[in-house]
């Protein structure tokens, strides 16, 4: 009960975080992700581009683009306006300006697997398969299954002005056209010098770096030193790495989806017309 | 400051409303739909179903069937389980077990309309046109979405799930006890006949003016609301081929025509096929989506006045 009030008091004067359940502005920006689809390096580079004075570190992200659930309610209601923050929200109709980034559900299963063992959640003997089968179900984060969150997201908002879609593998194949596309998104005039310095402050040798010297900072805090945060920041590793039981039951799971997207099946044919699906996905440059 | 102490004291005696912040159960079953799609007569049906010794009004609904913004946290607490949740919220993938109402968006924007005539939030003379642009943009409710947003989120994530059921409003009133039943099935609750047909019974639109006359003060959605528009309005679908100029028909078909051909509503502006061309939900929700709608289109053509008893026949399931 003492607790319970305490706890409340606490809240009402706003020094608890008030987790999803934060005020929305009309003029926010969010960079929505599923986990372990880019995210962090999207925000490196929105901070690095916006705050050319300030190089973004492991310990100064959280203030540069700040998220919900890791500030208290005071600390949030002076964030200057307009906010970009980041989430890795499913749907919220209250985000207006949205840049949603989305990532082969192949990898990121392989990625969250990996930064699970480094957040000692899961042991480094825990099965990759039954790890799978629980990502499918939506068993392993707090923002539904990959499918939930990327197709509430696409569903509602695709073809909506105030949504830029991204897709993680063309970022990391052609960084500075992509960047463009957020700067343009954004209303920010920069300059080609600005948008290469930003891609240079937030490349993966450099993201390792300033893990290194940041190894306390928040997404690393009393995590496992011997499994990096910055990892492989490539695409396609799922190929080499990924058993084909588990393949097969990601692609049998989102296989419309994925197609959509542009992922190609390894495994699973896609279940609707063909034909329609090609010419879809507008917004996804073709490679 | 004394403010805060009145809340931090209620919020320990559990006389709080949880909010969004409910905790979710397993077994929680979640009634989802957007405002003015039936969600109330639903809610009746279900807690006269489910809570048969009760006599179920306005002023007591949000107790057997509950309702974080309206229904105290200790309630949530004591409620048997399984419990029985209501929102107007769009897709929340905590609940495992959703029942998702849903009504043509056409009649839905007429009765939101009269709704808010109700609340005072518009005057009479509001323009229909600029109602319908507010509609679109889902600015009447900016937390729930527009209802493209709110029902296109629940479809794309949840439409193949097994903790999934569709209940369209149209075929609730075509066939009440029928759905009715299916409901009980998909809650694993009593679904004997005679006790569905007096759930049917004490749910009737007249057991609900009748109960809205007497406890409409007591009741969050009524209170303080003009008393010469009631709540509970026609009961019917297809109020908008009548009430609803053609230009607006045409804007609401053209924004949402994807989501309303899954859904088996039929399009009189455009063709069902061009709407659900290289729609991403007419592909999530795949071929038997499209089907259904083709289906029911062919089976209007062949009606002359494109009554609801057809519904039924061509339901998502």
């Amino acid at each position: 009960m003492i607790k319970r009030l305490i706890h409340t008091t606490k809240r009402v004067l706003g020094l608890t975080s008030p987790g999803r359940y934060f005020d929305v502005f009309e003029d926010d920006t969010f960079i929505v992700s599923f986990p372990k689809s880019g995210n962090t390096w999207t925000r490196f580079l929105i901070a690095n581009l916006l705050h050319p004075e300030e190089p973004a570190t492991f310990s100064n992200i959280d203030r540069l683009i700040p998220e919900s659930e890791g500030l208290t309610r005071s600390q949030l209601k002076r964030v200057p306006r307009p906010r970009i923050m980041k989430s890795h929200e499913y749907f919220d109709p209250r985000f207006r300006k949205v840049i949603y980034i989305v990532r082969d559900a192949r990898d990121v299963a392989l990625s969250q697997f990996h930064f699970y063992r480094k957040r000692r959640r899961i042991a480094d003997d825990y099965p990759l398969e039954k790890f799978v089968t629980r990502f499918v179900a939506g068993d392993t984060s707090d923002y539904g299954s990959w499918g939930d969150n990327v197709a509430s997201w696409l569903v509602t908002r695709q073809s909506s002005a105030g949504f830029l879609l991204l897709r993680y593998e063309d970022m990391v194949a052609h960084t500075v056209t992509e960047l463009t596309r957020i700067a343009e998104f954004l209303g920010v005039n920069v300059t080609p010098e600005r948008l290469a310095q930003a891609v240079e402050r937030s490349s993966a040798d450099q993201m390792r770096k300033l893990e290194g010297a940041n190894a306390t900072a928040s997404v690393t805090k009393n995590t496992r030193q011997d499994i990096p945060f910055v990892r492989a920041a490539a695409s396609g590793v799922w190929k080499d790495n990924l058993p084909e039981r588990s393949v097969a039951e990601l692609e049998s799971a989102w296989a419309p989806l994925m197609k959509w997207l542009g992922y190609e099946l390894a495994l699973v044919k896609a279940v609707a017309s063909d034909a329609r699906v090609e010419s879809a996905a507008p917004g996804v440059s073709a490679r | 400051m004394v403010g805060y102490l009145v809340a931090a004291v209620k919020h320990a005696f559990g006389l709080h409303r949880p909010g969004k912040r409910v905790t979710v159960l397993p077994d929680d079953i979640l009634l989802a739909s957007y405002p003015k799609s039936g969600n109330t007569w639903t809610r009746f049906l279900l807690a006269n179903l489910v809570f048969p010794d009760r006599e179920v009004g306005f002023g007591n609904v949000h107790e057997l069937i509950l309702d974080p913004t309206v229904t105290a946290q200790r309630d949530f607490r004591r409620a048997p389980r399984p419990r029985i949740v209501k929102t107007h919220g769009s897709f929340d993938p905590r609940y495992r077990r959703v029942i998702c109402g849903v009504r043509d968006p056409r009649d839905v924007a007429l009765s939101q309309y009269h709704y808010l005539r109700k609340l005072r939030k518009i005057d009479d003379e509001f323009p229909l046109d600029r109602f319908i642009d507010r509609f679109l943009a889902g600015e009447l409710k900016r937390d729930l979405g527009s209802w493209g947003e709110n029902v296109g989120s629940w479809l794309a994530a949840r439409h193949h799930h097994p903790g999934f059921l569709l209940l369209r409003y149209e075929d609730l009133l075509a066939n009440t006890a029928r759905q009715l039943a299916r409901v009980a099935n998909f809650g694993r609750f009593p679904a004997d006949p005679e006790r569905i047909a007096q759930a049917v019974e004490r749910s009737s639109a007249d057991k609900m003016r009748e109960s809205e006359k007497k406890q409409g003060e007591r009741s969050m959605l009524i209170k303080g609301s003009r008393q010469d528009i009631p709540f509970v309005r026609a009961a019917k679908s297809g109020g908008w081929r009548r009430d609803l100029p053609e230009s607006q028909v045409a804007r609401i078909e053209s924004a949402w025509g994807d989501i309303m051909a899954c859904l088996g509503y039929e399009l009189v502006t455009r063709n069902l096929h061009s709407a659900l061309e290289s729609s991403l939900l007419g592909l999530l929700a795949g071929g038997s989506a499209v089907e259904a709608g083709a289906h029911r289109e062919e089976v209007l053509a062949q009606t002359s006045d494109g009554s609801d008893s057809l519904v039924e026949r061509t339901a998502i399931r």
